[in-house]
């Protein structure tokens, strides 16, 4: 009963905290090591019954403040557990026998579990398991990392962001990204966040373990820990690395020689000029790294300030980045009360340069003589570059050399924290933090510039976008033990977010002077005329949540764990605010119950859990009027105001039903390590617009939340230890996961009346000439990410007349109207798998990472375009041109377009060498050299630039529901090698 | 800790829980850079810019793929080759000319959407104004029962079975097809119930907008077609509606055919009902991007590359003499013409008048007949997939202006003083083919355009006259359908079924809408 009241007083947090009593408390230090004496670095170590810990540094040492009388817990994985009574030592040294892999401590939504009571999908990555070499984003850290996550940039656009997909797809209208939790702050962004700064990060894949994260939870969720300092331990370390980055596949164009040969006639213009060499250098980017960490007593701090300077391999792309970040904690009120304060800062300045210039550089004529004469009089209006009037065709030197574009991004982020111990088993905790971020960009196209810009007599650009939240939690913990050797663990939460979006921005142009680029609006002449403009816009959303979980650990055997959330969220409809997301999820070790000889570890778990996925955008469930135009009226224009939308009070978010099913196993003391789950969801409710009837609706679509998806998939998780003797060891680690097609069950719901009549296309080729040619077919009933085309004749693609011969599938006797189009292939991946080699030879170690994704079709819209023999009479056209010299035909879509995009890479290869600590000069307590390779070799029969998955197309609404798409306007890939050194002081 | 301390604890800790949940559980959504209605619809200014939700609706009339594409590119006077790899966008150009459209084709949903678009903001304002019982606001309900009759007459005409939707608030969310005869009759009693109601002004305070005479000449229009839509004349209503807009002697003839087509030509004597574009207050007139090709952004000084698409058939080019002031003069290897005309062709210069235009990307065999000299000619060879890109002269009958936008600013005339005289004439003529007035009215046009006059009127002359006077004004269409030409062949196109004389029903719009009927033979 006491309990109970105790229980009840928990949201009084504040004013508990009066009745704190003091206790004495202490400093342990000492070093985690092996059986063999070797230190163990990263090991953790826990005072019990609290979330008081911290972990070994490099040289496996640690110190931690404790109260009197605490027990602290050492665990690294592989090891077994090994708890010590403190008692009046101060320097406690621990050798951690191998063998017990299962009492690692994974990060939860809102707390953390030992790994062996897990009972839902989650994998934990931890910082020494990183991909190295020019990381630049958080998530290109755990690329091939994690099974069933894929992460996958096609192109090596610095600025270019990586589209991250977890198990397939599950929903048809809202958001396909994970939600981003960083140390706990809800809706992080992984790129404001140093990767040399990240201790470790969890992914929560299936429903039972993103529940308690309610409507933002359906996309999976990553859990972003950073490192933090140490008491007693004062550490500075430097990291700094420089990358040489080459320009690696392009498209095969033909060369100014294969051009003037080629049997079409083209214009020879009498130069050889390679466009791609123009348009790409060697990217040279280093980056720097400096920390310190210490502490003293009860308090510690880590401060990391981070510069990379990172050019592209495309000229005028590129950016620099500062990134500060300071992480502190104390304890105070005899140790009851613990606050922690993380406070980050990054500042960029990218220079986001052109993607169209790759187009360009595509199709531009190789046998231009000059790309630029400033004294010629005939280019004079073009500032003497090079140009010729014919559709869509702009030199793409003078495109990245006239005009300019850039973005500055500044994002602030604080949060606090503070822990009170009620009791041994009771803690409250309350939790505020603060995000902010501010991006201005600044476009200015030339007076001079042919592309953009001479049409205005110069025309500059420049918005400032801010994005900025708040959030506050409070939440209570409380753990018991029961009769029975039964464990519980409570936790109960509130969580109250708020986010604004406002921005303003301005463009004008006709300048007397290129000088002032984008940084003088006010000179521009076109505003008195009308053609200069300026908006501003504001927009704002809540999230309420409450939130309880209960953790049970029966006899280490049976483990159960359930969690409720309510989410309410201001963008849904008026009728449905509120959403209710349960979980539960049980495990057993089968090892542990029947004493299975053979296995260390044979952990059979299920996992059931409702999340969702919100609206995307705000007041989408409002009838609005905005501006409509202007309305001539008595002589004059004035604004005119009309429905931008129409309302929808029942308007609510998407709704994810997640069975998943898992075993976790160790064999052979721990030396074969691995999982297997499998998962099937479905999705309800999906948020879709459809097109309504007009009248009786005001405006011509509705979100609506309708429809069926079905996803699922099977993932394998191995780890290999082999002994080769002495020091030396080879670990095998192996990722890998098969996605079944997603199927769009239904789109249709008949009660109000709302369907997709089967099927839409959508997902437009576009110009020029294929306009009206959609890509994707989204059909009830059939799997999501269908590509959609005329079927060629694989044996006769051309007929006699020189024409295309495509098949007539729908045997009317015509052969390319719209009723041929059918099915010719399927975007998303089926497989997708990473084997990473790390290999320790004392003081060498080496690791070699594969990745590959099989199974995924890629439509190559450069071939669509540009390798009809023909169009060598206004461009440059690929060299597979050749194989069709007989075709007449214009170029037209169709199944020869769309190629295989199965591929293995060697995506990243470390060697290191490690200093011995005897050798180390004096002052430093580390020395490392590494060299890394990035995408050293590619085994593809892709034809395009790059055969990576596109999980969404960019070119088109249909977005994540057209995968597979290989737009022309893309950067192209690199290939890279990094220098790099990391000291320690 | 005494136990008189934990129950103040507790009394402290469920005060404080009661008073934060109220106030962060609101999940009220507010609005910042939009209006709803509980926050508009205050002032007299605020109501004319909700009136003016009805009438931006019709600046998607012109849109390249619009009322604009299906009223003329489905004619024997508007066609959008597939020059090479230009236009051929999946076949919609080449189905939409020769009358093989389909119930996806963009051309007949965009129509669509932006029709009853149109009804749908009339119908609206009509609810929201009668709910005010505002006196300011009186007037506009009988101009937007007016302008939505128009709206159905552009439905009847095109689609012929469309739903009738009159009401707002409780309106049926699938609103079941009516007949074209009903559609009719409600067009016609909706105009004829409007008509006292709004305005007789005409001047510029009504410029734009419906008055009495627009009201009168969409009422000669449905009559005149009323064979076509219900199936029996009504000739003689079609001539005294006419007679109305003439004997109200607001309109006159202006002496130049091309000053209700110049870049200033807001405000012509002709103009009965125009869209006033704009090429920043009210953009969607983009001719001059549709039909010039890119090489002639160079003739006009364009702040854009045109896109090389739209342009005549050879056959209707030539029906005109080579006098008729209307078709203009071609350019010639000495210069550019300086005589403004409905099309352009022969070789193309700079702005200038003094560097021809060559094109760069014509070498290869079959791309143009005289490689690179740029030279516009009104022949087509053909209209798929290899046009000329030089083929078929272009559509300058609405002035480009030097230094211009892609959106033009020339005002685009719905409804002009020469199409109705020539309706009258078309009236009279069809009850008594030997009328004086008729033959009068018709010569009147043919005067000014510079042409002999006819003796006498025949069909075959009529309708070639209307198609002179009234190239690129979306009549051409409606035209063929009543002289029974619209089926037949043409360059690049067969003779078809009488069931392409209306569009078929969107394919979004019956999925959306299960108590749509589709049209026969779609």
């Amino acid at each position: 009963m006491k309990k109970l009241l105790t229980l009840a007083s928990l949201a009084c947090a504040l004013v508990l905290l009066t009745s704190a009593q003091i206790n004495a408390q202490r400093t342990v230090s000492g070093v985690v090591s092996d059986s063999n004496g070797e230190a163990l670095i990263g090991a953790n170590i826990l005072e019990k019954g609290t979330s008081n810990g911290t972990i070994t540094d490099l040289d496996g040492s640690y110190s931690l403040t404790v109260a009197d009388g605490a027990t602290l817990v050492f665990s690294y994985t592989g090891f077994t557990d090994t708890e010590v009574e403190v008692g009046n030592q101060s320097t406690i040294d621990v050798s951690l026998q191998e063998g017990e892999l299962l009492d690692e401590v994974v990060v939860t939504g809102y707390g953390t579990q030992k790994s062996r009571e897990v009972t839902s999908s989650i994998v934990s990555v931890k910082a020494e398991d990183f991909n190295k070499g020019n990381v630049n984003d958080v998530s290109q850290l755990l690329q091939g990392k994690v099974g069933g996550l894929v992460i996958s940039r096609p192109g090596s656009n610095p600025n270019g962001g990586f589209n991250i997909r977890l198990r397939g797809l599950s929903t048809v209208g809202a958001s396909t990204e994970p939600l981003v939790v960083i140390d706990g702050v809800l809706g992080g962004d992984l790129n404001s966040i140093e990767p040399q700064d990240i201790a470790s990060i969890e992914v929560l894949k299936d429903g039972s373990a993103a529940a308690i994260y309610g409507t933002r939870g359906a996309s999976g969720v990553i859990l972003v820990t950073t490192k933090r300092g140490e008491a007693g331990v004062s550490k500075v370390e430097y990291t700094g690395q420089v990358t040489f980055e080459t320009s690696d596949q392009r498209p095969d164009v033909l060369t100014s020689d294969e051009y003037r040969n080629f049997p079409a006639q083209g214009q020879d213009l009498g130069g050889n000029i390679n466009w791609f060499d123009e348009l790409t250098e060697t990217g040279i980017s280093h980056i720097h790294n400096l920390s310190l960490s210490g502490g003293s007593g009860s308090s510690s701090y880590r401060l990391s300030a981070n510069f990379r300077d990172v050019k592209g391999i495309a000229k005028t792309t590129g950016f620099d980045r500062l990134n500060l970040r300071g992480n502190f904690s104390t304890t105070a009120l005899d140790d009851k009360l613990k606050i922690t304060a993380n406070i980050a800062s990054s500042t960029e300045d990218a220079n986001l340069g052109f993607n169209e210039a790759f187009r360009y550089a595509t199709i531009y004529n190789p046998t231009t003589t000059f790309i630029r004469d400033e004294g010629n009089p005939d280019f004079a209006e073009w500032d003497g570059y090079f140009q010729q009037r014919l559709f869509d065709y702009y030199n793409p030197v003078a495109l990245i050399e006239q005009n300019r574009r850039e973005n500055e991004i500044k994002t602030l982020t604080m949060n606090i924290r503070g822990d009170y111990s009620l009791t041994d088993d009771l803690n409250v905790a309350l939790f505020y933090s603060q995000q902010r971020s501010n991006t201005i960009l600044g476009e200015y196209f030339d007076k001079n510039s042919f592309w953009q810009g001479q049409n205005r007599n110069g025309l500059a650009r420049r918005r400032d976008d801010e994005a900025s939240d708040q959030l506050f939690r409070i939440e209570a913990n409380y753990a018991t033990e029961l009769d029975g050797n039964v464990e519980l663990k409570f936790l109960a939460g509130y969580e109250y977010q708020d986010f604004t979006f406002q921005g303003f921005g301005a463009q004008g142009g006709d300048f007397l002077t290129d000088a002032f680029t984008f940084n003088n609006l006010g000179a521009a002449s076109d505003f008195p005329n009308g053609l200069g403009s300026v908006f501003s816009y504001k927009n704002t959303n809540r999230l309420i949540s409450f939130f309880g979980r209960v953790n049970a650990n029966i006899d280490d055997r049976f483990f159960v764990t359930a969690s409720l959330r309510r989410d309410g969220s201001s963008r849904f409809g008026a009728e449905e605010k509120w959403g209710l997301f349960p979980a539960i999820s049980a495990g057993a070790d089968l090892a542990k119950i029947g004493d299975l000889s053979g296995f260390d570890q044979l952990k059979l778990r299920v996992g059931y859990g409702v999340t969702g996925n919100n609206v995307g955008e705000s007041l989408l469930s409002l009838q609005r009027f905005g501006a409509t135009g202007n309305f001539f009226f008595d002589g004059e224009f004035v604004s005119s105001f009309g429905p931008v939308s129409n309302p929808n009070p029942g308007l609510k978010w998407e709704t994810k039903n997640d069975l998943n099913i898992g075993v976790d196993f160790a064999v052979g003391d721990y030396k074969l390590t691995g999982s297997v789950e499998y998962y099937n969801s479905t999705t309800n409710d999906g948020i879709f617009s459809f097109t309504v009837p007009v009248p009786p609706n005001l405006f011509g679509s509705t979100f609506f939340n309708v429809g069926e998806i079905n996803n699922d998939g099977i993932e394998l998780t191995l780890g290999y230890l082999i002994d080769l003797g002495g020091d030396k060891t080879w670990k095998i680690d192996f990722s890998a996961s098969r996605w079944f097609t997603p199927t769009l069950v239904s789109l249709t719901d008949e009660n109000r009346g709302v369907s997709l009549g089967g099927f839409i296309d959508g997902a437009n080729l576009g110009s020029p000439g294929q306009n009206g040619t959609p890509l994707v077919r989204l059909e009830e009933g059939a799997p999501i990410g269908q590509l959609l085309g005329l079927v060629i004749d694989p044996d006769d693609p051309i007929d006699d007349a020189g024409f295309w011969n495509f098949v007539d599938v729908d045997g009317d006797g015509t052969q390319d109207d719209i009723l041929d189009r059918t099915i010719i292939g399927n975007g998303f991946p089926d497989y997708n798998f990473g084997i990473n080699n790390t290999f320790n030879f004392g003081n060498l170690d080496l690791n070699v990472f594969f990745r590959g994704v099989l199974g995924h079709d890629l439509i190559n819209t450069f071939r669509a375009f540009y390798e009809a023999p023909g169009q060598i009479s206004a461009y440059n056209v690929l060299a597979s041109s050749a194989d069709i010299a007989e075709l007449k035909d214009q170029p037209q879509f169709s199944s020869r377009h769309v190629e295989k995009g199965d591929f293995l890479k060697l995506d990243n290869l470390t060697i290191g060498y490690t200093l011995d600590s005897g050798s180390l000069p004096a002052g430093f307590s580390k020395i490392r050299f590494f060299l890394t390779g990035q995408n050293l070799f590619t085994i593809t029969g892709y034809s395009g630039v790059s055969p990576e998955p596109r999980l969404s197309d960019s070119g088109s609404d249909f977005g994540s529901l057209a995968p597979g798409i290989d737009r022309r306007n893309e950067y192209f890939t690199a290939r890279g090698f990094t220098f790099g050194l990391n000291l320690g002081f | 800790m005494t136990s008189i301390n934990k129950y103040i604890k507790i009394l402290i800790a469920a005060l404080f829980v009661v008073a934060l949940m109220p106030a962060c559980t609101d999940l009220e959504e507010e609005v910042f850079s939009e209006v709803t209605a509980d926050n508009f619809f205050q002032t007299e200014d605020e109501f004319i810019s909700a009136l003016g939700a009805a009438y931006t609706s019709l600046y998607g009339y012109m849109g390249t793929v619009s009322v604009w594409a299906a009223q003329e590119v489905s004619t024997d006077e508007m066609v959008v080759p597939t020059r090479g790899p230009d236009w051929g966008d999946g076949g919609h150009w080449v189905r939409l000319h020769q009358q093989l459209w389909t119930p996806e084709d963009p051309t007949v949903n965009t129509t669509w959407n932006f029709l009853f678009g149109g009804v749908s903001a009339c119908n609206r304002l009509i609810f929201q104004f009668e709910e005010l019982q505002n006196p300011l606001t009186d007037p506009f309900i009988g101009e937007l029962q007016a302008l939505r009759a128009i709206y159905y007459l552009w439905l009847l005409d095109m689609y012929g079975n469309v739903p009738i939707v009159t009401s707002f608030a409780d309106a049926d969310p699938t609103p079941p097809t009516n007949s074209r005869t009903e559609v009719y009759n409600f067009v016609e009693s909706e105009l004829l119930a409007a008509l006292p109601k709004v305005t007789s002004d005409v001047s510029g305070a009504t410029y734009g907008r419906v008055n009495q005479m627009v009201v009168q000449t969409a009422l000669a229009r449905l009559y005149l077609n009323a064979a076509v839509y219900k199936g029996s004349a009504e000739w003689a209503k079609a001539a005294s509606a006419t007679n109305a807009v003439i004997s109200s002697g607001n309109y006159s003839i202006e002496p130049n055919y091309f000053a209700n087509f110049n870049v200033d030509n807001s405000g012509s004597s002709e103009f009965i009902w125009a869209i006033p574009y704009d090429a920043v207050f009210a953009g969607g007139l983009n001719i001059v991007m549709q039909t010039l090709s890119y090489l002639n952004q160079e003739t006009y000084s364009l702040a854009a590359q045109p896109w090389n698409g739209w342009c005549t058939l050879e056959e209707f080019f030539n029906s005109y003499e080579d006098h008729d002031l209307r078709k203009g003069q071609p350019n010639t290897e000495d210069g550019p013409s300086t005589v403004r005309g409905n099309f352009l062709w022969g070789p193309q210069w700079d702005v200038t008048g003094k560097k021809r235009l060559v094109d760069a990307g014509t070498l290869a065999s079959g791309v143009d007949p005289d490689g690179e000299p740029f030279t516009i000619r009104p022949e087509i060879n053909e209209l798929f997939p290899e046009a000329w890109r030089e083929a078929g002269a272009r559509n300058t009958k609405f002035e480009f202006e030097i230094g211009g936008q892609p959106n033009m600013n020339n005002d685009y005339p719905l409804m002009r003083y020469s199409d109705v005289l020539l309706m009258r004439a078309e009236a009279l003529w069809r009850q008594n083919p030997g009328d004086a007035e008729a033959l009068a009215l018709v010569n009147q046009i043919r005067e000014r355009a510079g042409v002999e006059p006819f003796t006498e009127l025949t069909a075959d002359n009529l309708l070639a006259e209307r198609g002179r006077e009234m190239f690129a004004e979306t009549v051409r269409r409606t035209d063929l359908i009543r002289f029974g030409k619209f089926l037949d062949p043409w360059f690049g196109k067969d003779a078809m079924d009488e069931c392409k004389e209306i569009f078929p029903i969107p394919k979004a719009q019956t999925d959306a809408n299960p108590n749509l009927v589709q049209n026969p033979c779609y």
